[in-house]
């Protein structure tokens, strides 16, 4: 059986496969990174009119790598989308990780308002430590015009799933959730606190991680991760 | 050229300290800093300076939209609106307008406007602006990256329901309406002049340009800082074949007029300084939300040194009273140093709609009505005059 998983990931997009995934990577894990227009910062990327095209446009992504049905493991954004097609779609789903996934909201804790400060300030709120290079660099190779501009679109992308607060209604469909699932939360997470973990069902509690908790503490993520994959039964993939 | 006398209602009474005691004067401002009692006198006293603009012989009085703002008190400017246009009688009705996106559905926009054209007997100048970050994204929580596409559509539907004769069905990408019939009609026909205020962004020139809407350059930092804008703008004007009629355009300019330069130098300064260095307060994270600013517009930024450059210095807060005047953001002196400095930028700008904010910051009513009193008096006689050899299509049909 090939250990194959989808990877869908977070909020600022994907700049590399992360020291946590790596991890999972070389546990003998195939990683599919599905590409989600918009968080690749091409030029042209329209944002979608509702939380409906947005699922399409995840659900063509997925199904275009032909990877599913599988684990999937979502970070933040990807967490949501992670989350949606376990409970909408669950016979592509034979396990699911999500990591500090938005989709549920609380008024009374909303966290930090990324969208409400300044572009250049926004990734350090992401992370717990330094701004891996990864994501400071993302789109250094456009050179000095266009890297802002696709920093932009990648930021346009994912506020346009997520305003104003992030709540897309998932807890309203969490019951649908059947396959096996893991959820971690950094402790320090500023966009989307720990508090909301318990509307998840609780998470275990990755300490000094923020948002982005697999670049801030990987090897605890890693882990996790590796002992929740290493326990499915991978015969149910059919693969 | 028109004159006009804009208000942007300022709160007059933020704390000496605001700028450094307070996140922002938009979007999260403290409400505790609001009296209701001067707030309620405030109105009284600002919509009587908008009649008396219109004594003053102004050809139009404007009000805009804001929201969770401490210098702009109108989150509703057309009930503002409706009592200007009993109050008054000539002159013309500029609502600069109503941000069409945060109304749902957008038909109520065509149904208070047809209203305040009615009432007004067709004095009515509707704007439809897209609407700041900050009172859109932030206050209202529209979703920035589909703002603009909303806005298209409402104008689009404003309109056909303006122009329609018989009830129809609108089947927007966002509106679905089974029956569009607004009742009233507006008083003029087929419509009101339809005004877009604009920021800069490339599109709006676009649109304007395409639909032949007057464009709306809304400043707060003058004449010579809107250069690069009406430029672009003029040029996109061009691209689409049409006309350079200076009525095309308008711009706003904040003014001070008084018996001699120096004294004008003396009386404006401290209303000048509590607007731009205590108003003007407003957090940088709310200026921008992304998908507010289009694709095209966030590539002209980059590539625009001045447009940077003009931007930091403008939320920088500590501008002295000497760097306001020179740069032009208030206009001040004498009637005939005013009225030197007017006509030159109308004329390398081509404006045709000169919106004049004469009251700005907490600048009392006193002054204010002295302002007003001189420039109608002593420097509008000598810039009414200006592009009369044009016509001016997007003008109210019962307007002076």
């Amino acid at each position: 059986m090939t250990k194959r998983l989808v990877y869908l990931f977070g909020i600022a997009g994907h700049a590399e496969l992360s020291p946590a995934m790596r991890a999972v990577e070389a546990d003998g894990w195939e990683i599919v990174v599905p590409s989600v227009p918009g968080f690749d910062g091409v030029a042209g990327f329209q944002p979608r009119d509702e939380y409906l095209d947005w699922l399409t446009t995840f659900w063509d992504s997925i199904d275009a790598t032909g990877a599913v049905p599988c684990p999937v493991v979502g970070a933040s954004v990807g967490g949501l989308f992670a989350a949606e097609l376990a409970a909408l779609r669950p016979e592509a789903v034979t396990g699911v990780a999500l990591l500090a996934p938005f989709g549920i909201a609380d008024g009374a804790n909303p966290g930090f308002n990324l969208y409400g400060t300044p572009g250049p300030e926004r990734m350090a709120h992401l992370f717990a430590k330094d701004v891996p290079d990864a994501f400071a660099n993302r789109f250094a190779h456009l050179g000095p015009e266009e890297a802002p501009v696709a920093s932009y679109l990648s930021d346009v992308a994912a506020a346009n799933i997520l305003w104003p607060l992030g709540d897309r209604g998932v807890a309203k469909r969490l019951h649908r959730i059947t396959a096996p699932r893991l959820t971690l939360w950094g402790d320090l997470d500023e966009v989307n606190p720990v508090t909301n973990a318990a509307s998840w069902g609780g998470a275990e509690v990755v300490a000094g991680a923020g948002h982005l908790l697999e670049w801030d503490a990987p090897d605890q993520v890693s882990t996790a991760l590796i002992t929740f994959l290493d326990s499915l039964d991978l015969s149910s993939l059919g693969r | 050229m028109k004159m006009m006398w804009f208000h942007l209602m300022p709160y007059p009474k933020l704390p000496d300290d605001f700028n450094t005691k307070h996140h922002s004067v938009w979007v999260d401002i403290d409400p505790a800093l609001f009296d209701r009692d001067v707030m309620a006198e405030t109105y009284d006293t600002y919509i009587d300076q908008l009649v008396y603009a219109e004594d003053c012989g102004f050809d139009g009085i404007c009000v805009n939209e804001h929201h969770n703002n401490g210098y702009g008190l109108m989150p509703s400017p057309n009930l503002i609106a409706a009592i200007l246009a009993n109050r008054t009688s000539q002159a013309a009705i500029t609502v600069l307008g109503n941000s069409v996106a945060l109304y749902n559905p957008p038909i109520r926009v065509a149904e208070e406007f047809a209203m305040l054209d009615l009432f007004s007997r067709g004095r009515l100048i509707a704007g439809f602006p897209v609407g700041t970050a900050m009172d859109t994204a932030h206050s209202y929580s529209m979703n920035p990256g589909t703002l603009r596409p909303r806005y298209y559509e409402g104008i689009d539907l404003i309109m056909k329901a303006w122009t329609a004769t018989e009830s129809f069905a609108f089947n927007g990408r966002f509106n679905q309406q089974r029956h569009v019939n607004p009742v009233p009609r507006p008083w003029q026909q087929p419509h009101p002049p339809v005004w877009i205020p604009g920021g800069g962004s490339v599109e709006t020139w676009d649109y304007c340009a395409a639909n032949d809407f007057v464009y709306g350059a809304l400043t707060y930092y003058g004449y010579k800082m809107v250069r690069e804008t009406v430029a672009g703008y003029w040029a996109r004007v061009a691209a689409h074949g049409k006309d350079d009629n200076p009525h095309r355009l308008a711009v706003t300019q904040f003014i001070g007029v008084a018996d001699t330069d120096a004294e004008a130098y003396k009386l404006y300064r401290e209303p000048a300084e509590y607007f731009f260095n205590r108003s003007l307060h407003v957090y940088p994270g709310f200026t921008d939300a992304p998908g507010y600013i289009t694709e095209a517009s966030v590539r002209a930024r980059y590539k625009s040194q001045v447009r940077q450059v003009a931007r930091s210095k403008q939320m920088k807060h500590d501008l002295t009273w000497d760097e306001m005047v020179d740069n032009g953001y208030v206009v001040i002196g004498g009637p005939d140093t005013v009225r030197e400095q007017l006509e030159e930028a109308a004329r390398e700008l081509r404006i045709g709609h000169l919106c004049a904010m004469l009251q700005f910051g907490n600048m009392n009513d006193e002054l204010t009505r002295y302002n007003t009193n001189l420039f109608g008096e002593k420097v509008a006689p000598g810039l009414r005059n200006l592009f009369s050899e044009y016509p001016d299509p997007w003008w109210p049909q019962n307007a002076r």
